[in-house]
């Protein structure tokens, strides 16, 4: 195969389609990370759940635009429901527990899933409106992998504000697992604690239905997808947002083009890279030195 | 009682034996004995990082599998003798434990449980792709051990109960080690460790040397129990090394009681129990495991038996 | 000032982010001298005590124990050198008992990486833990676990541990921290008597205990030091009383 610059280009826009998931998935493990202090096991159930609904919903309206909202709804009502009744009880104790309940919890979501839409999974396709290619001047790119990138791009351009600009952001940025200043600036603890945990299922739901056009859904489509998640955390710093964005990048980058030279590696490459990080700076890119490395 | 438990307690390593040496006239099949031997070593083994010292590793199915792969691929491509492929087993996982156990000690708290689990994918993905070796995706075939010789004695290891007897030969050795290390000097800064490192690292003990050598003792016992595994199925299935299967050894420590010396056996034998009796009821046998764990996480998280040590606890103090 | 000092701290800085703690504090400690540190809330006193016990290193300036730079030591190397310390808000193990919590903190200069002989095999360590509870006045209680103790007791058990790896520096963060009056009284007395025998190094911010036991004062204001001295020197001190005034 002949590597021409236009085919490295392509390829790593690919590599930044890939990342875009990535980044939502990190974003979600990082909210609810850096908010409860709770890493969240489940995070590829929910994805995965995501994708399940996505699809669910995109049959049964024949909208991609409803199921794409609807779809996080969905999710983070899950999300809320984990919280309020499984994760709530476990936060006095070591910061363990509520770790081994979503691990817990994501088997039940896998066989939950397969018992709602059977073993093999279910068929998923590029919704009609998004379909074709796009010439980007160095080649044709799918529509739908420039829209991937778009709509993370939006998401992430829409939390940013809601953190900056919102009161309610401003509690949650500042907010620490003791709820301290949350309780100074007269807040329930408890309610932030369940919200955050909501938005951070919606937004790993939300990278389900994003991601489903683009793999096969299928009950066991969230097992890789925690652990690569767990890469971009570590790689980007956990807790940080803007480290699970540029992380993510790098992750879907890195893992395209080692697709492209090196396919056997690609998935492999990703963990290497994240050993790497591990022993030059392991807090990651923008995590706090001695916080958590 | 009291009696009765206060001996228990003092001669705890004679009493597993012990049990353990009767075990399979109790067990309904043999198979399953053998299985609740070689997954309560792999959950012992577990127990020593997480129960003991505090640490929540995903990542133990690196171990396992490591100890199974490395003894099988000693006796399938290199033609060694079984006992010289587990020590290569044992000593590969130690090694794992020693590198993954650098790496992941650099990070604290429950960071250390993503990176761990992490870090073992990469072992299973390097075992994935090297299908000369590892037979990928189907698993490495073909480890025969028709027989032990022991002092001149040729014991049949086709037979089960004879193959569970030689393999509790190892599974005793390691518990008793198990047992001596926790009432060890080093045991006692283990605990140290668990209940404060700060605290401990006040005192004088390098918190990060000591979570190492507990990792790599960890690692060893565990690819104890993979190699041992390997010569009981005679195959490695690539899953060994899936993080998975170290839930499994979560799950089954949780279950039986983390911090205490027996309960790691009594949750594989559990765990192991109840995925052969549900099965045959139903196929939604995660659900069902996922579940339970839950349901313990939330209620028991002392596990059975360590629930069961804490009443007698308490009634012997009062 | 006579002799080699034992802990010199040179033209020592640290900042947190842009907060300046620390800056450029200059001090010379004697050996076998009872001295204490000094200041109001706020003054830099838990930062510098951190600094010189090992917790975290100084963004500048260099550190010396008994002539030897130990600048940016693991906190572990610190206790092994000779250094101990007890801490401000109480931290032990708390589910271990009394007994084992000082029977640990005396393993350190014995056995670190022993798997296999049974600790109950070393009497001594035990016999040592025993002894120094005795000491803190703790001999009574050694066998409940330490979360069972009262705040005071529990800051004794501190003491205790500390002197298990006999330090030749004891450093004690508000050693009376929330203990009542007829507390407060024993603690002192106890460092009196350990002051005795090695160097004692405190860091209070409550004035008026001080000034009766210290040898030498310093008072650290601001992440500076404002003023040091003999307790009577520190009480003519203009500048210390307004500093300090209305304040205890």
């Amino acid at each position: 195969m002949e590597f021409t610059p236009s085919l490295l280009a392509l390829q790593l826009v690919t590599g930044i389609a890939l990342g875009a998931i990535y980044a939502l998935l990190a974003i979600g493990l990082s909210l609810i990370f850096g908010m409860l202090t709770v890493v969240n096991f489940a995070h590829g159930a929910f994805f995965m759940v995501g994708a399940f609904v996505g699809v669910y919903f995109l049959g049964v309206t024949g909208n991609f635009w409803f199921s794409l909202v609807l779809t996080p709804l969905v999710v983070g009502a899950i999300g809320l429901v984990t919280e309020r009744f499984l994760v709530r009880p476990l936060y006095g104790r070591g910061i363990d527990y509520p770790l081994l309940l979503t691990f817990g919890l994501g088997w039940v979501l896998i066989e939950a899933m397969r018992v709602l839409f059977g073993i093999e999974g279910v068929p998923s396709s590029t919704p009609a409106a998004l379909r074709g290619s796009v010439d980007l001047g160095f080649g044709y790119f799918p529509k739908y992998r420039l829209f991937l990138i778009f709509a993370t791009a939006l998401v992430v351009l829409g939390l940013w504000l809601f953190l900056e600009k919102t009161r309610y952001g401003l509690i949650v940025r500042a907010g620490s697992r003791d709820g301290e200043i949350c309780k100074v600036l007269g807040v329930d603890v408890a309610r932030v604690w369940l919200m955050v945990f909501g938005i951070g299922t919606a937004i790993a739901g939300l990278s389900g239905v994003l991601a489903a056009p683009t793999r096969a859904v299928n009950p066991e489509m969230g097992i890789p997808v925690l652990a690569e998640s767990f890469v971009v955390t570590v790689v980007g710093g956990m807790g940080s947002l803007p480290g699970a964005v540029v992380a993510g990048l790098l992750v879907g980058v890195v893992f395209a083009m080692t697709s492209l030279f090196a396919p056997a590696y690609a998935e492999l490459s990703i963990f290497v890279l994240m050993a790497v990080v591990l022993l030059v700076r392991p807090q990651g890119f923008f995590g706090k030195a001695g916080l958590l490395g | 009682m009291r009696a009765v438990y206060e001996a228990i307690r003092r001669h705890r390593v004679a009493a597993v034996l012990a049990l353990l040496l009767v075990f399979p006239l109790l067990m309904p099949y043999h198979a399953l004995a053998i299985n609740i031997l070689i997954f309560g070593l792999f959950a012992v083994g577990f127990n020593l990082l997480f129960g003991y010292t505090g640490l929540l590793s995903f990542g133990h199915a690196a171990f396992l599998g490591v100890g199974s792969y490395l003894t099988g691929i000693a006796m399938v491509h290199g033609g060694w003798s079984w006992w010289w492929a587990l020590a290569l087993g044992v000593a590969s996982a130690a090694l794992a434990g020693l590198v993954i156990g650098y790496l992941a000690i650099r990070t604290r708290g429950i960071y250390f449980s993503m990176v761990t689990l992490a870090l073992a994918q990469i072992v299973y993905y390097v075992f994935y792709k090297a299908e000369r070796w590892t037979g990928g995706e189907n698993g490495l075939r073909g480890i025969q051990v028709p027989a032990v010789e022991v002092m001149g004695l040729r014991l049949d290891f086709l037979d089960p109960v004879t193959k569970y007897y030689v393999i509790f030969v190892f599974v005793a050795a390691a518990l008793w080690f198990v047992s001596r290390l926790l009432a060890s000097p080093f045991g006692a800064v283990i605990e140290a460790v668990r209940e404060n490192e700060k605290r401990a690292a006040a005192c004088g003990y390098d918190v990060a040397r000591t979570k190492l050598l507990v990792f790599v003792v960890s690692a060893a016992l565990c690819g104890l129990a993979g190699a041992l595994r390997a010569l009981h199925l005679s195959v490695v299935p690539i899953d060994s090394l899936h993080y998975l299967q170290s839930g499994q050894a979560v799950m089954m420590c949780l279950l039986g009681g983390m911090g205490t010396f027996f309960g790691p056996f009594v949750g594989a034998a559990v765990f192991l129990t109840l995925e052969d009796v549900v099965t045959t009821v139903t196929k939604h046998w995660m659900a069902v495991v996922g579940g339970v764990f839950m349901f313990f996480v939330l209620f028991f998280p002392a596990g059975i038996w360590g629930t069961f040590i804490k009443r007698m606890e308490r009634a012997v103090r009062a | 000032m006579s002799g080699l000092p034992i802990l010199e701290v040179e033209k020592v800085s640290k900042r947190f982010g842009r907060f300046v703690a620390l800056n450029e504090v200059t001090a010379r400690f004697e050996a076998k001298k009872l001295s204490a540190i000094i200041g109001p809330n706020g003054a830099g006193k838990s930062t510098f005590f951190n600094v010189v016990s090992g917790a975290f290193p100084p963004s500048e300036g260099r550190l010396k124990f008994q002539g030897r730079d130990i600048t940016g030591l693991a906190q572990h190397e610190f206790a092994r050198i000779g250094i101990a310390k007890s801490f401000q808000i109480t931290n032990v193990f708390q589910q271990l008992s009394a007994h084992e919590n000082v029977r640990v903190a005396a393993q350190m200069r014995a056995s670190r990486y022993n798997l296999l002989t049974p600790r109950a095999a070393l009497r001594d360590l035990s016999d040592k833990a025993s002894a120094l509870l005795e000491r803190v006045g703790l001999g009574a209680l050694q066998h409940r676990p330490a979360a069972d103790l009262a705040h005071g007791q529990q800051r004794a058990l501190e003491v205790a541990m500390a002197l298990a790896s006999d330090p030749v520096l004891l450093l004690m963060d508000e050693p009376t921290a929330g203990m009542s009056p007829e507390e407060t009284r024993v603690m002192m007395d106890l460092i009196v008597a350990l002051a005795a025998e090695r160097t004692v190094i405190l860091v209070e911010h409550k004035m008026k205990l001080v000034m009766g036991i210290c040898e030498r004062l310093l008072v650290l204001h601001h992440g500076e030091f404002l003023a040091e001295g003999t307790p009577d020197e520190i009480r003519a001190n203009d500048e210390v009383r307004r500093v300090y005034l209305g304040q205890g």
